[in-house]
């Protein structure tokens, strides 16, 4: 029975308004197959991994995918199998020799739909590699399917979107310069309302010791993750910027394409040289501290200058920080491109100790925790019902920890993906945000 | 018939096995690791990273935090097959008289070798047999399994029995005269095969293993100690040090609109990967 994807997929229009070029029906199998010919030869991860599957199985019970659609496909093995069974067949000995026998395929006009379908429910969470007993990692598949139809054309109408905006305006939502400035002056407003000082919020300031790169989100839907950000960077007296031109610390290019993944992080290179920062300071984005961290070096490498988290900045500073503890119990969801993908694991716990009175781990927790079930950019609204599957674990997790005063969700993705899951599994009423809004909250001080 | 199998066969299938395994593993090497692929925490000396990749190889660490069975199950077949494969060099090598190097009589090292060697050929036999059931009681392994991944098993469960025959005291092996065989196929002097039916099945059908071997998913022996080297790789550090440069064999786009040459650099990775 024929798949359709549960997304939108881009118009032949929108496909072209965000750089891409559409392939007419009548050569995409060929352009198909020379693409992932480009690219098992470019990436030997993708090579090893999809010729070193003994499908053992064991990364079914660990996939919150899996586990919270209960679909076949869904399972890591069995989604890596939609990649390759075509793989094996034109590209290994065993799949020309043997064909069927070992697991071969050739292309068929469904391939695409169930690319489509199911390569946008991994979350690129790399869990599966932390517990399959030779390392695949289904996450470098995923990401290489995404690239391959997305060089065909062929992408979900929401990263034409953001793609199309990124390319406009360097962030995702879209924000022009004069709004970026608004929104600062609105936040420096707040903030002198609350604090009686005059903290500012720079941007485009040259000659910065430091540039921020939040997430654009920060600048509408969680303005408590700047505010926080903005006032330890006051506190501690620092030289520092944000930047128009840079306004997101998330790359989705990485979640649909190499080529846009490199555009992407080279504005973060070139802002970040423009304004003479020594350091860039990455904020609460997940994939896009992996993509800044992991893949900077490799796409627009060398860089002159280092690229640290703010999290992991925030940790570094700690005994300098005004902070009183706040009377609350507090838990935290590691979001997966930190820990595990991102070495960013006993920071935050550091922080939230100095911040709040009550500090509990969830189980899993660390390189091990669940994904919330929005991660790698699958925040689609008409995959609603389908996130809130993949949010299933996350929701027991939190929800054995019984009462709770706020779930701190240090990525802009967990944080538009979660209110929803803790609502549709009866736990709305728990309030929940960013790590730095909790050192926002908990800094004092001293009205002279 | 049995001078091909005896004394040719066998020198295709380790040459099969050789050519074609070194075959696949450069076909690997030779592809750039574009960007790390670093699974923190991560070790951060060489002595880590082997220590780390070593764990898992000897005691599948991963394994055993999921799923506790299949560890006991896997590790069980992997490392009872290891001790088939060293009983098979130094059994047959010393004629069971290994363990006089180390102290014991004559009589009581061939007790200990043959002890040995049933409680691993046994160990091997059962272990397969729980791994093949357990393929077919799982229904998502069932459906993702195809007929190779039986056969893998299926093939070396018909060598262990093969083997396992062999030591029923029904069954006259001589084996003096099957050492003389191999060495002869070792000095590439190769004399006739010992004219016994049941060891000529089981040693072709390991010369088909052989054969079989690099082109399967039997590889995973090597495969994934080239994945664990990219997962336990150092980590990028900026500023960049003067030296490094990992840039990329860009992918070929197509843009639609702007034709602007975006930046097709050239060379592949040139920091090399992993230990």
């Amino acid at each position: 029975m024929p798949v359709k994807p549960p997304l939108h997929i881009a118009k032949e229009q929108e496909v072209k308004a965000a750089g891409f070029k559409p392939t007419p029906e009548s050569e995409v199998k060929e352009k198909f197959l020379a693409k992932l010919d480009e690219m098992r030869s470019s990436m030997r991860s993708l090579m090893v991994m999809l010729e070193t599957c003994t499908k053992c199985g064991n990364c079914a019970q660990q996939c919150h995918s899996f586990l919270g659609t209960n679909d076949y496909n869904n399972f890591p093995a069995a989604r890596a199998e939609l990649m390759r069974r075509v793989y094996k067949k034109y590209f290994t000995t065993s799949g020309k020799l043997f064909g069927r026998f070992a697991g071969a395929e050739d292309f068929d006009d469904e391939l695409i739909s169930k690319w489509m379908t199911y390569f946008y429910q991994c979350n690129e969470c790399r869990r599966c590699a932390q517990f399959c007993p030779f390392g695949i990692d289904t996450a470098e598949v995923t990401i290489t399917a995404r690239h391959i139809m997305s060089e065909l054309g062929i992408m979900p109408k929401f990263m034409a979107g953001i793609a199309a905006n990124m390319e406009k305006t360097g962030n995702n939502m879209g924000i022009p310069r004069p709004a970026t400035i608004d929104c600062a002056e609105f936040m420096e407003d707040e903030m002198r309302e609350e604090t009686g000082l005059d903290i500012k919020i720079p941007v485009d300031k040259p000659n910065s010791d430091i540039l921020y790169i939040p997430s654009s989100a920060d600048f509408f839907s969680n303005i408590d993750t700047m505010i926080g950000a903005a006032k330890m960077f006051h506190v501690l007296g620092v030289n520092w910027t944000i930047s128009s031109k840079v306004l997101e610390a998330a790359n989705f290019g990485l979640l649909f394409d190499f080529n846009a993944m490199q555009a992407q992080n080279l504005r973060l290179k070139e802002a970040a040289l423009e304004v003479g920062a020594s350091l860039v300071v990455q904020g609460e984005c997940g994939h896009g501290w992996r993509a800044a961290k992991m893949y900077t070096e490799g796409s627009n490498g060398p860089v002159p200058f280092k690229i640290v988290h703010v999290l992991e900045y925030t940790a570094e500073h700690l005994a300098k920080l005004p902070l009183s503890k706040l009377p609350m119990r507090v838990t935290l969801h590691d979001p997966c491109n930190y820990a595990r993908a991102g070495d960013i694991i006993e920071q935050p716990r550091q922080i939230i100790r100095s911040c709040v009175e009550e500090f509990v781990e969830m189980t899993p927790n660390r390189e091990e925790n669940f994904c919330c079930g929005g991660g790698s950019g699958i925040l689609m609204d008409e995959m609603m019902e389908i996130r809130m599957q993949l949010g299933k674990k996350k929701a027991e997790q939190v929800k054995a920890l019984g009462n709770l005063d706020y779930f701190a969700v240090p990525c802009s993705i967990c944080k538009a993906q979660l209110p929803h899951v803790m609502k549709h599994y009866g736990m709305g009423s728990l309030s929940m945000g960013g790590v730095m809004d909790l050192v926002g909250k908990a800094m004092v001080f001293n009205k002279e | 018939m049995l001078y091909f199998i005896g004394q040719v066969f066998p020198y295709i299938a380790v040459g099969v096995f050789v050519a074609g395994l070194a075959w696949r593993v450069l076909s690997w090497l030779k592809v750039p690791v574009p960007f790390q692929l670093t699974m923190f925490p991560a070790p951060e000396t060489t002595a880590g990273r082997i220590m780390t990749i070593g764990k898992q190889l000897g005691l599948f660490t991963s394994l055993y935090k999921s799923d506790r069975t299949l560890w006991f199950w896997a590790w069980i077949m992997h490392v009872s097959l290891a001790m088939v494969i060293g009983g098979h060099i130094v059994g047959i090598g010393y004629l069971t008289k290994q363990f006089c190097l180390i102290g014991f009589s004559p009589d009581a090292s061939t007790a200990l070798s043959i002890a040995l060697g049933t409680i691993s050929g046994l160990a091997l036999f059962i272990s397969l047999i729980v791994l093949f059931y357990r393929r077919t009681a799982i229904p998502e392994v069932k459906r993702l399994s195809d007929p190779a991944d039986y056969f893998d098993l299926l093939l070396i469960l018909a060598i262990v029995i093969n083997g396992m025959h062999m030591r029923l005291p029904s069954v006259h092996c001589d084996l003096e005269s099957i050492r003389a065989y191999i060495v002869g196929l070792v000095t590439f002097s190769p004399i006739p095969i010992p004219e016994n039916s049941i060891f000529i099945a089981h040693f072709f059908l390991v010369n088909i293993l052989l054969m079989y071997f690099p082109f399967s998913k039997l590889v995973h022996l090597v495969g994934s100690v080239v994945n664990r080297a990219m997962l336990v790789e150092a980590a990028p550090v900026y500023p960049t040090p003067a030296g490094v440069r990992r840039q990329v064999k860009f992918f070929a786009k197509e843009e639609y609109a702007s034709e602007t040459a975006t930046s097709h650099s050239q060379g592949t990775g040139s920091k090399s990967s992993g230990v």
